[in-house]
């Protein structure tokens, strides 16, 4: 597969950062094409700007080449990995705004302006993995609907084919996880990328 | 009643705005008092960067965000509007959750603990007023994102007494002029209701 790995986390240090080098280490193990798109390393802008705002439902809402660049890479892919930390039950913004100034229409969907029908654009991608640690422990994370994982497991994946399917790998109470629980999840995280098919 | 009103599009045409003028409209003629945050007209910075995240366990803010976290200590009543996009809050009123409700503004982490306590004791109430491109039931499939980290997350760190109400148009994508024009007077309605 061809996968492309999107990575939002502020500190190079940080365990997202180590989950995402595994992820990539796995997945080229297992004989897939890795990209990586490193968020916070490149500064993408995290918020919709007015000109993207207004080019939106018109020709070309891709307005610079960063993200022209980044949907060509989600285009090329058929394998979309989001490493991230869940903050509030949610995405980082850096990685909503991803999504929202990347899949654009032309690019996650296609907007009908006669009938007002989204359309899937990512047919071609075949499995969404996402990998997040949650401050808050399991059943908390239950309770309060793990939004981010929604956003992907479900908003995402209604712009993908009838046949993707998706994987979540989190990690649960980081904050007083031990260093063995730690060091298990991140084997957890390369065995199952090598794994992927 | 203090209500801290935040808003959040891209575009000062968009129809949110004009959402937003009818929400300022319906507080007025209740006679409330109004402090108001355009997210994209103060160019807010919403990147949790590396300080931030260094300082997340001391409490307060960067000084930037102060007034900010003052607003947000002072309101009983917290409006936000904005346009719901891949079924959540947009990246620019992330942003300002990710950083202004900060700890020593809305959490404490006791020592030795691992659960969050909340601070932000004043919000008693949490409105928002949306729109959502796609239909209720699309949203429903997704599994309402947004609204689960207002009422869930959000609401968390409030009074424990904290009421949520949710004012939303779905289907904008394909409304007619006549559809929106009714949920405008229905925000205003609403919001003067409160």
């Amino acid at each position: 597969m061809q996968a492309l790995v999107v990575v939002a986390h502020p500190c190079d240090d940080s365990f997202t950062h180590a989950a995402a080098e595994r992820a990539v280490a796995g997945l080229r193990a297992g004989g897939h094409v890795v990209e990586v798109v490193d968020l916070y390393a490149i500064g993408f802008r995290v918020a919709m700007s007015p000109e993207e705002r207004q080019a939106y439902h018109g020709e070309m809402p891709l307005v610079d080449e960063q993200t022209r660049e980044h949907a060509r890479l989600v285009q090329w892919a058929d394998c979309l990995v989001f490493v991230y930390p869940t903050w509030w039950s949610g995405l980082p913004a850096i990685l909503k705004g991803w999504l929202e100034r990347v899949m654009v229409p032309g690019v996650a969907f296609v907007f009908d302006e006669r009938n007002g029908k989204v359309r899937p654009g990512l047919r071609t991608v075949r499995r969404l993995v996402g990998i997040s640690s949650y401050g808050s422990p399991r059943w908390t994370v239950r309770l309060i609907n793990d939004n981010g994982r929604r956003t992907i497991s479900r908003a995402l994946r209604m712009a993908c084919g009838l046949r993707t399917r998706t994987k979540w790998l989190g990690l649960y109470g980081i904050d007083t996880a031990s260093e063995p629980v730690r060091r298990e999840f991140l084997d957890r995280v390369e065995a199952t990328m090598g794994r992927l098919r | 009643m203090n209500v801290l009103v935040v808003h959040c599009h891209p575009d000062p045409a968009s129809f949110i705005s004009a959402v937003r003028d009818r929400v300022l409209a319906g507080l007025e003629r209740a006679g409330r008092v109004v402090r108001v945050t355009d997210l994209y007209a103060e160019g807010f910075d919403p990147c949790f960067d590396a300080d931030d995240r260094r300082s997340h366990l001391e409490p307060g803010t960067a000084p930037a965000l102060q007034r900010h976290a003052d607003d947000l200590r002072w309101c009983d009543t917290l409006v936000l509007v904005y346009p719901t996009w891949w079924s959540g809050q947009p990246a620019m009123l992330k942003g300002w959750i990710d950083r202004v409700w900060a700890n020593g503004v809305a959490w404490t982490l006791p020592a030795g603990s691992s659960r969050v306590r909340p601070l932000l004791f004043n919000v008693r109430r949490i409105v928002v007023v949306t729109t959502h491109g796609s239909s209720k039931l699309v949203n429903a499939l997704q599994g309402e994102g947004g609204k689960r980290v207002v009422t869930r997350a959000l609401r968390s760190l409030c009074s424990r007494r904290c009421r949520t109400a949710w004012v939303a148009m779905y289907g904008v994508d394909t409304s007619s002029a006549d559809d929106r024009s009714k949920f405008l007077d229905r925000v205003e309605r609403r919001l003067a209701k409160l």
